[in-house]
């Protein structure tokens, strides 16, 4: 991807990958929510899950499992994206529990615009 | 650069198994990529006779983690694929084991398995994403007998079987095979400071009377990462003469 994904992106991305392993075993896969567990909802095995983790490296160029996050604490489908969405905009992991992701891109994109300003 | 030609990966290619390895696999019209912490005769005359086509060498100290799994994602790129890996560099650690040096022992654990784990974890990636690929680690007899004097070289090792087993459970379901090769003593650099009447000792006690050939080796290895050997994985396969039956 040449230009930096959006969150919506990031999103539709890592469900796209994990619906492409359960269209490997399944003729029809419906559409994901977020709330769908990785492994006792959709039954994928830790295999899998390095399998979609390897695809979404090639394609979105991070690994947040290789010193970020631990894949251990990967539960859920919205998890996974959390995960992905961090590592691509580092300003989701500051501040307590009560930091909003709205929050966390506002910033974000205030601090991009003062950049361009200078 | 996506392409037909099958490519391996040599960890140690400079000298010894590991450059037979690189001509075998050329031979056998592979693409090669290999790392070494020297750049050695053998990998000058393949830069020069090869001019970049379908070889790749960088140097890379095996103890630097983020340069070998820079090394494979540039492999990985620079040749389109990684079918093989073979885990062969490693370094020779002799010494009793109450009087060796902890960075000694370091050393070789990061040299031998820690360099070889970094390795598999990176490669794997891009054999799950191609949906097939084939490891093999160059372990050792030491992993299999005890001998005095290779306590922490035998740990290496053995782990290194350790390593072969479980990895192939965990990547099977893609088509990933993982084995093992344990040579023997076999005519390299690291049995050439051992003296001729030890060599003679050691060819005594094999039962085919005498010391590998560096090809015989290295025929092992490309048979388990050929279609020959398609339903092979988590075996470790003795290259010994007979020595550890």
């Amino acid at each position: 991807m040449l230009t930096a994904p959006t969150l919506a992106q990031i999103e539709s991305i890592v469900h796209d990958r994990i619906r492409a392993v359960l269209a490997e075993r399944v003729s029809e896969v419906g559409r994901l929510s977020g709330t769908e567990r990785l492994s006792a909802t959709l039954g994928l095995s830790s295999l899998d899950l390095a399998f979609v983790v390897a695809e979404l490296e090639a394609e979105l160029g991070v690994d947040p499992f290789a010193k970020l996050v631990s894949i251990t604490s990967v539960r859920s489908v919205a998890d996974l994206v959390r995960a992905y969405q961090q590592a691509l905009f580092p300003e989701l992991q500051r501040g307590g529990e009560d930091h909003t992701i709205a929050t966390a891109v506002k910033r974000a994109q205030t601090r991009r615009a003062r950049r361009k300003r200078r | 650069m996506p392409q037909a030609r099958k490519v391996a990966l040599v960890s140690g290619g400079s000298r010894g198994l590991g450059a037979e390895l690189v001509s075998g696999f050329l031979d056998r019209q592979y693409g090669v990529a290999t790392l070494s912490l020297t750049k050695t005769a053998f990998i000058t005359n393949m830069l020069r006779a090869r001019k970049g086509r379908h070889f790749h060498w960088s140097q890379v100290d095996g103890r630097d983690h983020e340069a070998l799994r820079a090394f494979v994602k540039e492999a990985g790129e620079r040749l389109g694929r990684i079918d093989v890996l073979v885990n062969n560099a490693g370094i020779a650690m002799e010494g009793v084991l109450p009087t060796m040096r902890t960075r000694d022992i370091v050393e070789a654990v990061e040299v031998n398995l820690t360099a070889a784990l970094v390795l598999a974890q990176a490669c794997s990636r891009l054999m799950l994403r191609q949906g097939s690929g084939c490891i093999v680690n160059v372990s050792s007899v030491h992993a299999i007998r005890g001998h005095a004097g290779v306590a922490v070289y035998s740990a290496t090792k053995a782990a290194l079987d350790g390593l072969t087993r479980s990895l192939a459970r965990e990547l099977g379901p893609r088509q990933i095979r993982v084995n093992s090769v344990a040579p023997g003593y076999f005519d390299s650099e690291m049995v050439s400071d051992m003296a001729e009447e030890q060599k003679q000792r050691i060819a005594r006690r094999t039962p085919l009377g005498r010391l590998a050939r560096i090809d015989e080796v290295a025929n092992a290895i490309h048979f388990l990462t050929s279609d020959q050997a398609s339903f092979i994985t988590g075996h470790t396969l003795v290259v010994d003469g007979g020595i550890t039956c």
